[in-house]
């Protein structure tokens, strides 16, 4: 074991005293920053080197590691407060040892590599332990002599073991490309560890009750991309179950109620970028009112969603309006030629990707389909490769799926705009007929919400795009 | 398809490609008149004279360095050597002329060096080695080991056609202890890996006699499903094959019967860490004859080299993991 050099240092200065946290300027423009989250309370054991917290600046985020090593004495500044750089934020105590017990050291959150927790063989949660428990707990041997009521509780026992921490390299791939929770997975490899046939039989047995309570999309194989309107007339029987609201895949079980919990690797991308992209682009969000009722004709008579329409109309209105099918990024704006369409597909409870179909403008509305419903399925398999999420030049987005009208979607950097499919619904709508008598009449309509970003282009350019968009769909068959 | 012995094979793949092909002609220590050590060569003075079934001195370094000339000059030259330990008098012959000819002059060097390999006879020390490793490690050169007398019969035929020098690995403990239908005709085996059995649980990767040690110790494991993987070819290794092994089975078992420092089954380990990681349930688990000489008491040979029951144990360990 070497240790570095602060914290070598720190194990050699027996006085006792404490070292501060301060807030670090990263950057010569840097005069404040804000705590994002503290990972340490006060009361628990750091490692040199270790994140105490997460700052935010108006440029970058980053993680402050740990001075030395101690316990955390106090925390001076709370998460979401901003102070000037220099400030102290903490105040780590290096006068102590790791694994002495602490009466809040058990509170500390499941992630916290606290010796005194990771050691303890029963495995129990934190939270449930006596406050005293902690102590005796770490000098216990890991392997407990026999103890068979133990053993006769596998499963949930069994998923905190010590041994079932570590996974081999093929079944955290499995479990991550399926969203399986290894904790939940019960080992049969030696010591409990999860074996790869273990996870397997997890996925099969999972898969199978999930089929059983929605035999229409274990019948098509996929859950759909596009659920259609709420508001639809129920005759068309197997359309309509394809509507019902789907588990998404790799849900996990939630946590207890009011329990903190990190976010998922995926979710801290996401709202990196989200962030990234509201605090770059000047947003604007138009709306424009469209009639479906020349897409719905061809869309039942082909099976398909109103998915595939949509992106052909909008491959359409982008060659008409090529100022959309752009990227900006610093002061440059590149027009492109070639129309690379990213569909967002929802992975559920893990997040969102964006497949690009590339060359869109090259497919029909029925490639389209095959091709989204091919991305798709890819993306919900974690099949994509780079190359099938890099490069879009525009992005469709469908949340209307689960009945919304209206959004105000962000860009997807450095995309100069993104269209926000919403649900078809049935409205009155006047219009006036060829002879120029109004009427009215019940037709699916929907809003189109188009995002733009008024650095690259303004408000008439994008309304003038809505205009063809909506003309293009309107006029489905007759153009 | 005639039946024949892992040695018969041998034999007949040096007969077809002497009789269709007047450039290729055998060196060796007794292979003419005497027949070769093996009987290797029984009767190929008689047919095609003593020209072309040369008995030569003592001396490797003569036996290959001649062979390196004829080579360079277009002949296609098969060396015996008596026993693949004594190799090591040829080895600057081939491993700094041979393997280094194309490369420096431009020259194609196509030779044949026949190594007689490994133990399990109770030969001692100088008459049971397993050499490969050596010529794994002189860029130029190619090593093969055959497992099945068919395999024997097509990769000699290949090497004899490759225009690089080749280590032709054939084990002597497989000589009349394996039989096998052989084609006839000169057909070539590709210097590719070959799925000796298909499974799904466990793969165990081998070479040469350690195939069939691998296939003995895995026929009825507890009812698991065992791939067996013999690797054919050395230099070039079929990264492909193993790593497609890897990807169905996910635990891995590499058998050598060399020594086990630097050996073919430390390279595929080698490979395996690198290409397929993500693909691995397992620590890849390696069962090679321990960095010591080859013992001549048999108690003591048998506890050296890797038996069946050393292997079985290992996929036992590693199944349960």
């Amino acid at each position: 074991m070497s240790y570095s050099p602060t914290e070598r240092q720190s194990r050699q200065e027996a006085p006792a005293h404490t070292v501060e946290v301060t807030m670090p300027q990263l950057g010569v423009s840097m005069a404040e920053g804000t705590v994002a989250v503290w990972h340490k309370r006060a009361g628990d054991w750091v490692e040199a080197e270790e994140t105490v917290c997460e700052i935010t600046t108006d440029k970058i985020d980053s993680e402050i590691p740990a001075p030395a090593s101690g316990r955390v004495a106090e925390i001076l500044v709370e998460a979401d407060e901003t102070v000037p750089v220099g400030t102290v934020l903490a105040r780590i105590h290096t006068g102590v040892r790791a694994g002495e017990a602490h009466p809040d050291e058990q509170l500390a959150a499941p992630d916290a590599r606290e010796p005194a927790v990771a050691a303890a063989p029963d495995g129990s949660a934190p939270a449930d332990r006596p406050s005293d428990a902690a102590a005796p707990d770490a000098s216990a041997p890991a392997d407990r002599p026999s103890d068979l009521g133990r053993r006769d509780v596998p499963a949930p026992e069994h998923a905190e073991d010590r041994a079932s921490h570590y996974h081999s390299p093929v079944v955290q791939r499995i479990a991550e490309r399926e969203g399986v929770d290894l904790a939940r997975v019960q080992g049969s490899g030696r010591g409990g560890r999860v074996r790869k046939q273990d996870v397997l039989a997890f996925i099969a047995r999972r898969d199978a009750e999930r089929s059983d309570g929605a035999a229409d999309y274990a019948r098509s194989g996929e859950p759909p991309l596009h659920t259609e309107s709420p508001y639809r007339e129920p005759q068309s029987a197997g359309a309509a179950a394809t509507a019902k609201p789907q588990a998404p895949p790799g849900r996990v079980a939630p946590a207890p109620p009011g329990e903190g919990e990190r976010l998922s690797r995926m979710r801290r991308s996401i709202a990196q970028h989200m962030v990234r992209s509201l605090r770059t682009a000047a947003h604007c969000t138009s709306i424009a009112e469209a009639d479906f009722s020349a897409v719905q004709v061809a869309r039942e008579a082909l099976g398909l969603t109103y998915l595939p329409f949509v992106a052909r109309a909008t491959i359409d209105a982008l060659r008409a309006h090529p100022q959309l099918n752009a990227t900006l990024e610093g002061e440059t704006l590149t027009r492109h030629r070639e129309i690379n369409l990213g569909i967002a597909v929802s992975l559920g409870d893990d997040g969102l990707v964006v497949p690009v179909i590339h060359d869109a403008q090259d497919l029909s509305h029925e490639g389209l389909a095959r091709r989204i419903t091919e991305l798709a399925r890819q993306a919900r398999a974690g099949e994509l490769s780079p190359d099938d999420v890099h490069g879009g030049t525009f992005t469709i987005t469908n949340p209307g799926a689960f009945g919304t009208v209206a959004s105000t979607p962000i860009i997807n950097q450095p995309q100069v705009a993104i269209l926000d499919l919403e649900a078809v619904v049935k409205r009155p709508v006047v219009f006036s007929d060829d002879a120029g008598q109004d009427a009215i009449a019940i037709r699916p309509m929907t809003y189109l919400c188009l995002s733009w970003d008024h650095r690259a282009l303004d408000g008439a350019m994008a309304a003038q795009f809505l205009s063809t968009l909506r003309a293009r769909i309107e006029g489905w068959g007759r153009t | 398809m005639p039946e024949m012995t892992y040695l018969q094979a041998i034999s007949d793949a040096l007969r077809e490609e002497m009789r269709a092909d007047e450039r290729v002609f055998l060196m060796g220590e007794d292979i003419g008149a005497f027949g070769g050590a093996f009987k290797v060569t029984d009767g190929f003075a008689a047919e095609f004279g003593s020209e072309r079934v040369m008995d030569t001195p003592l001396a490797e370094s003569a036996i290959i360095g001649t062979a390196v000339g004829a080579a360079v000059v277009g002949l296609r030259p098969v060396c015996e050597m008596q026993f693949a330990d004594f190799i090591a008098c040829g080895f600057d012959q081939l491993v700094n002329v041979a393997a280094k000819m194309h490369y420096r002059q431009g020259l194609a060097v196509p030779l044949t060096v026949r190594l007689p390999s490994g133990g399990g006879f109770s030969g001692g020390p100088f008459h049971s080695q397993n050499p490969e490793a050596w010529f794994m490690q002189a860029p130029g050169i190619k090593v093969l080991a055959p497992a099945t007398p068919e395999d024997a019969k097509g990769l000699l035929i290949s090497a004899i056609r490759d225009p690089n020098p080749v280590c032709f690995c054939e084990h002597k403990h497989l000589y009349r202890r394996v039989k096998g239908d052989v084609p006839a005709g000169r057909a070539a085996t590709p210097m590719t890996a070959r799925v000796a059995r298909s499974g799904s649980d466990l793969v165990v990767i081998a070479y040469g006699a350690m195939v069939w040690a691998a296939l003995e110790a895995t026929e009825d494991l507890d009812g698991a499903s065992i791939e067996v993987l013999d690797l054919r070819s050395l230099v070039p290794l079929d990264e492909d094959a193993i790593l497609d092994s890897v990807v169905r089975c996910s635990k891995v078992v590499v058998v050598d019967e060399a020594n086990a420092t630097c050996a073919v089954g430390a390279q595929v380990a080698s490979v395996i860490a690198q290409h397929g990681f993500e693909h691995l349930d397992g620590p890849v688990v390696r069962v090679a004859t321990p960095d010591v000489p080859i013992p001549f008491s048999p108690p003591l040979e048998r506890a050296v080299l890797p038996q069946p029951d050393d292997i079985a144990k290992a996929c036992r360990e590693l199944l349960a993991y």
